[in-house]
């Protein structure tokens, strides 16, 4: 079996802070960290391979320096990484990022997985995964909570929903994102991550995986942010309620309802 | 991707809305959704269609007309046992390249956040997950998008002007549904589900439905958290009871609480546990150390319940609530009618 | 832990490189270097467990990797409950192998990427969140008469909570208390020694000039520019506590070390 897992190098955006001048996000200091939803895509992938055996690969797109997010994926088992990283890949968003993972994994070749963290924390916006799956047209499943089985040619998975789970069978080739329920992503070892600073990883460009430039970075985007700005101030005031607590309780309930919560 | 010129951007009308069915029955979220397009369509003078695609819907369409749809397309699918994002996709493909709607809104729910990112890759369309906003350029039908961005950090505004349709999802309940008119009418059209939609090596083999309240503090709209003022892990009972009530509800926790074993570490809300971003944050007997702070003071609507008015929680809330939870909170309970 | 007192023995504070270190390499030998200085000056170094939720690599497996020696009376291990089950169990058993003994067991700091232990890894039933009671029943089940646990105590918290926790650590089998960072007489610490008059308490001495790092621990807002002389501050809690040990907490190992040779006096 020949698994792929796309990461990605996010800013770790609990330290996120806004210049009060230009409104824009502060890049400089911010650390990057390994988004950590992917952490239970490569823990998963390992695991895969550790049962069924075959080789796991870990691809991300982004600068230079998002090899240290591919160098910690190797450091917990991962068996090899490559980095897609060009100045013409820069300005991507999500339709074009999937565009360009997609001709990466066609380039490897004889991928029979690809799993995905079901977000990442800096945009949360979900739609990579299920992006590959369609350029790719191969068949998806998103929210994975369990891989209940997994042979040469099909896969069976438990799909989270807001109402519960399903149960779905389907083809390889596939694409799956997975939630944090699936696993428990183990911490990378001192002795693997001092193996993992050895290892050779290749970049990749355009040209490497035959991109359509019409279709990468910032002319391959059909969205363009147009604003950034701080969000709109928290409130004003408090509303005080006092009183018995049957009083409280109904005055509460009343606020709960004007705004359509219960 | 080659832009659209203005002719072609012409083509593209009406303002659609993908309904969100479960077990046979229209989500709120779709009503949500349909009274958030009536506004753009009304200032494009144009229509909204709903998209319905599942099985024995037929009769309960006229509810979307009452919430403002001038239109429901149908795509009856007696066979489906479940979602099947690739079927969906080919069905929403379809009816785009026909219908060519300049606005497709989804509810970003986990089925809306599976099948809309498919759609728009296989449509080449641009689409902005999560908004918080929407409004539209009358003139040129641009859709301003507005969502967070870097955990709540920053809004973004997004445009997707040189390709339509341009498409948006929602999360549940963060459009205010508008009030149903029942008088209101409109069209159905009926479309047929093709062979070549069913996706044949996919199948759902079981669904399950869980009435257990959601415990993800992520994917929650509501989260109802409880600190050290919660006594022991009774009070936690209560919580979930009252999440329960609630419906979509997640329970959090303060560190002080997960420390003295009272809910499990899943459940921290802080610093060094979750950072949550919901709709509504109602904190139970928390006293707002600074890092439980920062890991829930980008909800929009915080509701604090305490004895004590004067902690750093009851000064950050919207709303606090000065008293005993432990009679505030049965009390509700029981005002809240048993969904 | 009693003649770690008598003897005038300093815990200093360790930390171990964490997992995002760019330059691991010179980290760990950084690492090396202060734990040997520990060593030598006959100390007894206290090497933390992802302290505040940040992930860092394990004080046993640098040890075994740099092949550090280890002098029993010398070394303590932080060991918090964020941790698989399989991790904690090769925690403690090259602990015993290598010959550490002292064991400082906490609650700890989690993170979006630290495992937690689950009351089950530990046999626990009675609760819903492994804290560090659970933990401190588990070692003493499963390896005894190895370890001697300690456990943190935390005058900044509510004092009945607090004081209520450590009557159930102390019964869980901890045998040695440190606090929370004084900066002065602390009456809850006060009453902590009154209560517990056979159990050997070691103060943490805050180290750093940067006071205001402690707002959080505390529980108020430090103002940034507080003037904060360590050396001093810890010279008075010598005078203050007699009768405990001292945790050097964030120590400068170039500016301060030299200092310190001549306070416990």
């Amino acid at each position: 079996m020949k698994i792929v897992v796309c990461i990605k190098q996010v800013p770790a955006t609990n330290d996120a802070k806004i210049d009060p001048e230009t409104k824009r996000i502060i890049r400089e200091g911010m650390k990057a960290i390994l988004n950590p939803f992917d952490t239970y895509a490569v823990e998963e992938g390992v695991q895969l391979r550790d049962k069924f055996g075959g080789e796991v690969i870990a691809l991300s797109m982004g600068p230079p320096k998002a090899e240290a997010s591919l160098r910690e994926a190797i450091s917990v088992g991962v068996d090899r990484a490559i980095l897609l990283s060009d100045r013409a890949f820069g300005g991507s968003d999500t339709w074009a990022t999937s565009y360009v993972l997609a001709k990466a994994i066609e380039k490897i070749g004889d991928v029979d997985l690809v799993i995905c963290g079901k977000q990442a924390i800096d945009g949360d916006t979900a739609q990579v995964g299920p992006g590959i799956a369609a350029h790719l047209d191969w068949l998806q499943a998103t929210y994975v909570m369990a891989v209940e089985e997994i042979s040469s040619s099909s896969i069976r998975v438990k799909r989270m929903h807001e109402d519960g789970y399903d149960i779905c069978e389907m083809s390889l080739p596939a694409v799956i994102t997975v939630v944090k329920d699936i696993n428990i992503p183990r911490v990378p070892s001192l002795k693997g991550r001092l193996a993992s600073n050895k290892c050779e990883i290749p970049v990749w460009k355009p040209d490497d995986i035959n991109a359509d430039t019409s279709k990468i970075g910032l002319n391959g985007s059909p969205t363009r942010v147009v604003k950034i700005q701080p969000p709109p101030p928290r409130h004003t005031s408090t509303k005080k309620i006092e009183g018995s607590s049957i009083e409280c309780a109904q005055t509460l309930l009343r606020e709960l309802k004007l705004r359509s919560i219960v | 991707m080659i832009a659209f010129t203005d002719a072609e951007r012409k083509k593209y009308r009406n303002i659609w809305v993908v309904a969100e069915i479960l077990f046979g029955e229209i989500q709120p979220v779709t009503y949500e959704l349909t009274g958030a397009a009536r506004t753009l369509a009304d200032l494009r003078k144009s229509e909204v269609w709903v998209v319905v695609m599942g099985s024995d819907i037929e009769g309960k369409l006229e509810s979307l007309f009452a919430y403002g749809a001038d239109v429901a397309i149908l795509v009856d699918n007696p066979g489906s046992s479940g979602f099947v994002d690739e079927t969906e996709t080919k069905i929403m493909k379809r009816l785009i390249i026909k219908y060519k709607p300049e606005v497709v809104i989804c509810g970003a729910t986990t089925r809306g956040r599976a099948l809309i990112p498919r759609v728009s890759v296989m449509t080449h369309c641009g689409l902005t997950a999560d908004c918080t906003g929407l409004s539209i350029d009358p003139e040129n039908g641009d859709l301003l998008q507005t969502r967070p961005a870097f955990g709540g950090n920053v809004m973004a505004t997004i445009r997707c002007s040189n390709h339509r349709p341009q498409m948006a999802t929602v999360r549940p309940r963060v459009m205010k549904s508008p009030e149903p008119d029942p008088g209101r009418a409109g069209r159905i059209i009926k479309e047929d589900m093709l062979t070549s939609d069913s996706e044949k090596i996919k199948q759902i083999i079981d669904v399950f439905h869980s009435t257990e309240t959601a415990y993800n503090l992520a994917d929650a709209q509501i989260i109802i958290s409880g600190g050290r003022g919660m006594k022991g892990p009774e009070g936690f009972k209560l919580l979930k009871q009252f999440a329960q009530r609630v419906g979509g509800a997640a329970v959090g926790a303060s560190r002080a609480a997960v420390d003295s074993g009272w809910i499990p570490y899943a459940h921290q809300v802080g610093q060094t546990g979750q950072t949550v971003q919901t709709k509504v944050y109602i904190a139970c007997g928390i006293s707002g150390q600074i890092q439980h702070l920062v890991g829930m003071q980008s909800c929009d609507l915080i509701i604090a319940i305490d004895k004590n008015p004067d902690t750093p929680m009851m000064q950050i809330a919207d709303i606090a609530v000065v008293g005993d939870l432990f009679e505030i909170i049965p009390e509700i309970i029981r005002e809240i009618p048993n969904l | 832990m009693i003649h770690h007192i008598r003897n005038k023995i300093y815990h200093v504070e360790v930390l171990p490189p964490k997992q995002d270190s760019e330059k691991l390499e010179k980290d760990l030998e950084i690492f090396s270097n202060k734990y040997l200085r520990v060593m030598d000056s006959g100390y007894c170094a206290c090497v933390t467990d992802n302290a505040m939720g940040l992930l860092s690599f394990q004080g046993t497996e640098i040890i075994e990797e740099l092949d550090l020696p280890v002098i029993p009376e010398q070394v303590m291990i932080h060991l918090n409950t964020f941790h698989t089950k399989d991790d904690l169990d090769n925690i403690l058993n090259l602990c015993k192998t290598k010959g550490i003994m002292y064991l400082l067991i906490i609650t700890g700091d989690g993170s979006e990427r630290l495992p937690k232990l689950h009351p089950s890894d530990v046999g626990a039933t009675d609760v819903e969140s492994v804290t560090s009671v659970e933990l401190l029943k588990y070692i003493n089940r499963e390896y005894p008469d190895t370890f001697v646990l300690g456990v943190a105590f935390n005058p900044y918290e509510p004092e009945e909570h607090e004081l209520e926790k450590m009557e159930r650590k102390i019964k869980a089998g901890a045998t040695f208390i440190i606090t929370q960072p004084l900066i002065e007489r602390n009456e809850i610490v006060d009453r902590l020694l009154e209560k517990y008059p056979g159990i050997p308490v070691i103060v943490e001495a805050w180290m750093s000039r940067k006071l205001h790092l402690l707002s959080e621990a505390v529980g108020y807002e430090i103002p940034e520019n507080t003037e904060f002389d360590p050396i001093s501050t810890l010279k008075m809690l010598h005078k203050l506590y007699p009768g405990c040990g001292v945790y050097l907490s964030l120590l400068g190992f170039k500016t301060q070390y030299d200092l310190i040779k001549d306070t416990w006096v």
